[in-house]
């Protein structure tokens, strides 16, 4: 049977869960299973055995970034009530893991979020209001996050087994990669102006200067600026004591 | 004497934000309260200070930039850290920059604690549901156990803010207690500097870009100090 409009809303809202089981074994498949129940109970209402196979088979090892996982469970569900085989499900989940949580990384984890706390940080730094600004950030982010997960699911059911054309077209990666400078100058800009608001006043020229090259040798060579950043923060509270 | 005054219903609303706070994380909804300047301003405001607590959710912001949480990475738990952080920063008296360098390190710590009880209870959660779909409950237990890890884990950020408040507080209220004079709060607000400006670097880079970009850093460099100056 196909599933109903409230089914999918169903999942919709499941989704926002995906992840409360995430474990070493399964990662999320507790949780894709949890999404797709009400999905599948409609489309093999009346086969309990037929149910519990497609349970067991979306209980199992998947991963994926949490937000388009919905194009997953779309798909998948398309997939299943167009009867194709076990086998094919099984490859099929596989296959979709990767780029789902690679384009998820890069569009939101690395994109989309870091432009909008960016944002709500400088706001905030030139005379936006504390509650103003992180408000405005969690409306803003909550747009484009509830957006995804809708448009994910929509897609995945309208493309079913396709929906690799979908995800090869380059058009998400491209978005994706737009963000990606505009997040580099929202975090100079957001530290350029945290460090002229340290509370003790902020450093003459010559330590801003250094501060600048010490940010720019921590771009270059992170891993080897990282420990040593840290230990300044921490020798700043020696200082202060001492 | 850095004796601080919380009452039951005080700590009890920070367990509560930390359980919200602690389930955004990962396991309901990402709706990002859970991001340092969204916690740490709903820390600053449990006591009446929310500037505060948002300024110090902007460092640990900076601060947390450089572990992004790609693929199964592991990375500081940014909520329950924010919302102490924001809220010791709230009730320091003077909100001087040892207090702010105090609750951002105490964030640090905090996120990192909380991500070792993520990592516990992705343990728990292996028992709990890797073989839920074959048990006897059949499909319905796959959902039940899901729903049982969720509140294992809103559980989870409660214990840990109601644990790790009062001695966050008291770390926080301790700084405070150095006063250096002008003289003595140069080198400390320069090192602070240095600190910030190398891990906001480390976090651009972090942002998955190559090493060549560095162009938009530039500019951004050159806006902040053009704003920096327009705002003064």
């Amino acid at each position: 049977m196909k599933p109903r409009r409230a089914d999918l809303a169903s999942a919709l809202l499941r989704s926002f869960a995906i992840q409360a089981s995430w474990n070493y074994h399964t990662m999320i498949g507790g949780g894709m299973a949890f999404v797709m129940a009400p999905l599948l109970a409609r489309i093999h209402a009346g086969d309990p055995v037929a149910l519990r196979e497609a349970m067991e088979r979306h209980a199992a090892e998947f991963n994926a970034h949490p937000y388009l996982a919905t194009i997953a469970v779309g798909a998948l569900a398309r997939a299943e009530h167009e009867g194709a085989p076990a086998e094919t499900l099984g490859r099929f989940r596989t296959a979709l893991s990767v780029p789902l949580g690679a384009l998820g990384d890069q569009g939101v984890w690395a994109g989309w979020r870091p432009f909008c706390v960016l944002s709500a940080v400088i706001a905030f730094l030139v005379g936006l209001g504390p509650v103003a600004a992180a408000t405005g950030f969690l409306v803003v982010y909550n747009l484009g996050h509830v957006l995804v997960r809708a448009w994910g699911l929509r897609l995945g059911w309208d493309e079913g087994l396709a929906i690799g054309g979908s995800l090869r077209s380059g058009r998400l990666q491209t978005l994706a990669r737009s963000l990606i400078p505009v997040n580099l100058a929202l975090t100079a800009v957001a530290s350029v102006l945290l460090i002229a608001r340290i509370p003790a006043g902020a450093p003459g020229p010559w330590i801003c200067g250094l501060a600048a090259g010490i940010g720019m040798t921590g771009y270059l060579v992170p891993r080897r600026v990282t420990p040593f950043a840290m230990a300044a923060l921490f020798l700043s509270l020696a200082a202060w004591a001492l | 004497m850095i004796g601080v005054e919380i009452t039951a219903g005080e700590w009890l609303l920070v367990c509560l934000a930390g359980a919200l706070l602690g389930l955004d994380g990962i396991a309901w909804p990402q709706a990002m309260w859970s991001r340092p300047v969204a916690a740490g301003t709903i820390g600053g405001l449990l006591f009446g200070a929310p500037a505060h607590g948002f300024l110090a959710g902007a460092w640990l912001e900076i601060v947390a930039s450089r572990h992004p949480p790609f693929g199964a990475a592991r990375y500081p738990e940014t909520g329950p850290a924010a919302l102490l952080a924001g809220s010791a920063y709230a009730l320091s008296e003077a909100a001087s920059l040892g207090a702010l360098i105090a609750a951002v390190l105490v964030g640090w710590a905090v996120g990192w604690i909380g991500m070792h009880s993520i990592a516990w209870l992705r343990t728990v959660n292996s028992r709990l549901v890797a073989d839920a779909a074959s048990l006897p409950g059949g499909p319905g237990e796959v959902v039940g156990r899901h729903r049982t890890a969720l509140r294992l884990d809103a559980l989870r950020g409660a214990a840990l803010c109601g644990a790790l408040f009062i001695p966050s507080l008291l770390a926080v209220r301790l700084a405070e207690t150095f006063r250096p004079d002008q003289l003595g709060t140069r080198p400390a607000a320069a090192l602070a500097a240095i600190g910030l400006a190398g891990l906001a670097g480390c976090g651009a880079r972090a942002l998955g870009t190559r090493r060549d970009r560095w162009g938009p850093v530039v500019m951004g460099i050159a806006a902040g100090l053009l704003l920096a100056w327009l705002v003064a």
